[in-house]
């Protein structure tokens, strides 16, 4: 199939679309997660999402509502993916616990809770619990206009809170301690959060639970290789997220029975070899040739 | 009599990543003595004692202990790292931090035994924190951390300490216990070399000095090498009357 | 051995045999590593599945585990580089293997019995259910044996590496310096929890490993000061804490691993609060981490 008749099928291009605004949000966002170096950070809010969702599940169908209405399920994923990060924030910080180990406590332990839940609606009788388990491995082949709406919009929302806080953001990046003295410290911490949460949040479905940390940390890993500039690495990463998604549904579509979440992260992950290898001024590369120039020089001195 | 240096270096390069750090250091310890590494802030000087060691892998060069390399004579050399690598959470105690210090040493299937304990016990009298012997590591003050460092390259009675910067954030009683330590064993005939920040006390503690900034700029007897020119070259002082040269005296 | 007696078992053996690796992770910072190599074994799992077709063959685990060692060393060779920054370098490995292996599944295993739901949070009572016979007598389940086999290898490996192991893992520049050689104790280390992940895959999937691997040890960091009892704690934990968590899931009719985890957190969060009111001056390492 050509990218034109790709592109002309309804259902394809909701794919193609919801994809794309989820790693344009995941890249961008990505790239304040990498540089402040909390990039498996999203790897917990991916987990805790299970929960989130499934218990939002729950709570919409004992109150009579839809319960397969994206906003609601990503409203309960919100809620708990942002409990997660901050119960994982506050064990590192309490105790002497590491923050690599609290991190890895509260993806298990929520995960294993997502778990529960799901043996209880899968046990039960509650309308529209199909599809429930697209949440593991994610299934990007259903997503309606409604479903991309919501997506849109809460991609925007956090590309929206970034740039108004953009400020901020950078600041808290590059210096965290003289951002802390004028004041910004833990809430900027908590808006990132936020709006990291948000834009991981919606891939889940689509892209599964696990593989949501390729989006977040291989388009930032990517970027960074081609740029020193702050603004232009946020761009670049969103951009190489967008095509990654976008690109990766193409294919995987073509494939047939492979699900597009494993290809857009194989598809990331070439860009970012590529990236590794051959940025020039900051590469594997470049590193060769400079380290090859040194040993020349001080042979030339001794 | 020539005997063989402690430590020789000759040419030694080191580079982290592609930044240049060491560049052709020479560098001759005499046996018996405490030779200072002095310079100023990224210099290289923890770096020379890490690519003397081989933990640092270096660009170029040689370096020898007692005329033979590491591999042989290892059980001769101790090393005492910055106590800022280290996690002080972990779950350990005084005794068994300085303990460690023996475990290269013991057979793969050995642990530690009679003579082990024995030379412990020694140790953390030396270094006066056998009162401290049971307490978990992160109990500790700056100075008592860096007494059980000590304690640990003590243990294992090498002939040359390397020790990086053993004086840093240590208070008066430990910085006492720690010049006590470094003078007893002068006097036993092991040779000591320390990486120093402190110019001021410079001549009180060594005999030698090697004046490093990225290279050796000068080393040799405290009164032959630590002068005003050297010291000057070293730090990049252009003025001569500069204030901060009165405190090497 | 009847069949709940051999299902309990192989739960309190698979504690057992991941606490022990648990224990040097936790305090190697490398907790979250857990979780990229239980990832990154899907690979070798299902290659090792394509050759074997025997899913209790020790090929089939000795292939896995070194897809798993890829994360280890492919994340290892990322930080060297000094280009990728924090923790990032395991983010970028593991979902990518963890996706080669999706698609190994869905595009030439697809008739293969590889449940895509049991990869990532297994299934106790599907492990226990084969039964291994020896001379028309049944001994219990095929796993147990196996897992059995993995503690026994991790305990050996951890009692006759003790002290090497001990100081690489509190400071491996003094270790080297006794001539140590940290690298190979830590690569040796990491192929033992890529076993012992490969190992409880069928009982306990990729994500509900780590709850095994790092909840006991974490809540034995807090209660504990010298090593040698933070292990013996953390055993203890493993070993209460699967039980209680079996049964708790059996009376509530819940996936049995997915109870043990749950379990463990809550076991966690009880020290993790008791242990609060001791603690009111904040420890330097704590603060100066951040």
């Amino acid at each position: 199939m050509n990218l034109f008749e790709f592109l002309g099928n309804h259902t394809y291009r909701m794919v193609f679309l919801g994809t794309a605004a989820i790693g344009l949000a995941s890249g961008a966002l990505g790239a304040f997660a990498y540089l402040r170096k909390r990039s498996l950070v999203s790897d917990v809010i991916s987990h805790a999402a299970l929960p989130g969702a499934l218990g939002a599940f729950l709570v919409a169908v004992l109150l009579g509502l839809d319960g397969r209405r994206l906003a609601l399920l990503l409203l309960g994923a919100l809620l708990v993916s942002g409990l997660a990060v901050a119960a994982s924030g506050h064990i590192a910080r309490a105790s002497k616990v590491r923050v690599d180990t609290a991190m890895a406590i509260v993806l298990t332990v929520f995960f294993g809770a997502g778990m529960l839940l799901m043996r209880v609606i899968s046990d039960g009788p509650y309308p529209g619990k199909g599809g429930i388990q697209d949440y593991l491995f994610g299934n990007a082949t259903v997503i309606t206009r409604a479903d991309l709406a919501t997506i849109v919009a809460v991609a925007a929302l956090a590309i929206g809170v970034m740039v108004v806080f953009w400020k901020e953001f950078s600041l808290r990046t590059f210096d965290p301690a003289h951002s802390a003295f004028l004041g910004f410290g833990r809430r900027v911490d908590g808006l990132m959060s936020v709006a990291l949460v948000l834009a991981v949040v919606i891939g889940v479905k689509a892209v599964g639970l696990v593989l949501m940390v390729a989006l977040v940390v291989t388009p930032a890993a990517a970027a960074r290789q081609w740029t020193r500039r702050l603004p232009t690495m946020v761009a670049l990463s969103a951009l190489i997220g967008a095509m990654g998604g976008g690109l990766g549904t193409y294919v995987s579509v073509n494939l047939g029975a492979v699900p597009p979440g494993p290809v857009v992260v194989l598809v990331l992950f070439t860009v970012f070899v590529v990236s590794l290898l051959l940025a020039p001024g900051r590469s594997v590369g470049h590193r060769l040739v400079q380290r090859a120039r040194v040993r020349r020089a001080l042979r030339e001195t001794a | 009599m020539t005997e063989t240096p402690a430590c020789s270096v000759r040419g030694l390069s080191a580079a982290y990543g592609t930044t240049p750090v060491l560049r052709d250091v020479d560098l001759e310890v005499p046996r018996g003595v405490v030779l200072g590494v002095v310079g100023p802030n990224g210099a290289g000087k923890s770096t020379l004692l890490k690519a003397m060691l081989g933990l640092v892998p270096p660009l170029a060069g040689q370096v020898e202990f007692f005329g033979r390399p590491l591999s042989r004579v290892r059980a001769r050399v101790g090393f005492m790292p910055q106590a800022t690598t280290v996690d002080w959470d972990f779950p350990t105690t005084v005794r068994d931090v300085v303990t460690m210090g023996t475990y290269g040493f013991l057979g793969w299937l050995r642990r530690p035994g009679r003579v082990e304990r024995e030379r412990t016990g020694r140790a953390l009298e030396q270094c006066g924190i056998a009162d401290l012997a049971r307490r978990q590591i992160g109990e500790l003050s700056g100075g008592q951390r860096q007494r059980v460092f000590l304690a640990r390259t003590l243990v294992s009675e090498p002939d040359l300490y390397l020790m990086d910067e053993p004086f840093a954030g240590v208070d008066a009683r430990s910085q006492q216990a720690i010049v006590g330590v470094l003078h007893g064993l002068r006097q036993a005939g092991r040779t000591v070399v320390i990486v120093h920040h402190d110019l001021a006390t410079v001549r009180d503690y060594c005999d030698h000095v090697a004046l490093l900034n990225g290279t050796v700029v000068a080393s040799g007897p405290v009164d032959a090498a630590f002068t005003p020119e050297n010291v000057r070259r070293a730090y990049d002082v252009a003025t001569a009357d500069d204030p901060f040269l009165d405190v090497i005296g | 051995m009847s069949f709940l007696v051999g299902v309990v078992l192989l739960a309190v053996v698979t504690a057992v045999a991941c606490a022990l690796p648990g224990t040097f992770m936790v305090l190697r910072r490398s907790s979250m590593l857990v979780d990229g190599i239980s990832h990154a074994v899907l690979p070798g799992i299902v290659l090792g599945y394509f050759l074997t077709r025997n899913p209790d063959s020790p090929w089939l685990l000795l292939g896995a585990a070194l897809s798993g060692l890829l994360v280890v060393l492919g994340s290892e060779y990322l930080t060297r580089t000094g280009l990728i920054a924090g923790d990032a370098p395991q983010g970028l490995v593991f979902p990518a293997l963890f996706s080669v292996g999706v698609i190994l599944v869905s595009l030439e295993f697809s008739d293969v019995h590889l449940d895509t739901h049991t990869v990532l949070v297994g299934d106790l009572n599907l492990a226990g259910f084969r039964q291994l016979t020896v001379g028309g007598l049944d001994v219990g389940p095929a796993a147990l044996y196996v897992m059995a086999g993995v503690a026994v290898l991790n305990g050996a490996f951890v009692w006759l590496f003790y002290p090497r192991l001990k100081l690489a893992t509190f400071d491996p520049a003094f270790a080297r310096s006794l001539g140590i050689p940290t690298g190979l104790l830590n690569t040796a280390l990491m192929l033992l929890v890529a076993v012992t992940v490969t190992a409880a895959f069928n009982v306990a999937g990729a994500i509900l490993v780590i709850a095994l691997m790092v909840v006991p040890a974490a809540s034995a960091f807090l209660l504990t000061k010298r090593l040698s009892r933070m292990i013996a704690v953390t055993l203890v934990i493993a070993v209460g804490g699967s039980f209680a968590g079996f049964w708790l899931a059996y009376f509530l009719d819940a996936p049995t691993s997915a109870g043990m985890a749950v379990f463990q957190g809550i076991v966690f969060a009880a020290v993790f609060v008791a242990t609060q009111s001791r603690r009111t001056v904040p420890v330097g390492g704590a603060a100066a981490a951040r």
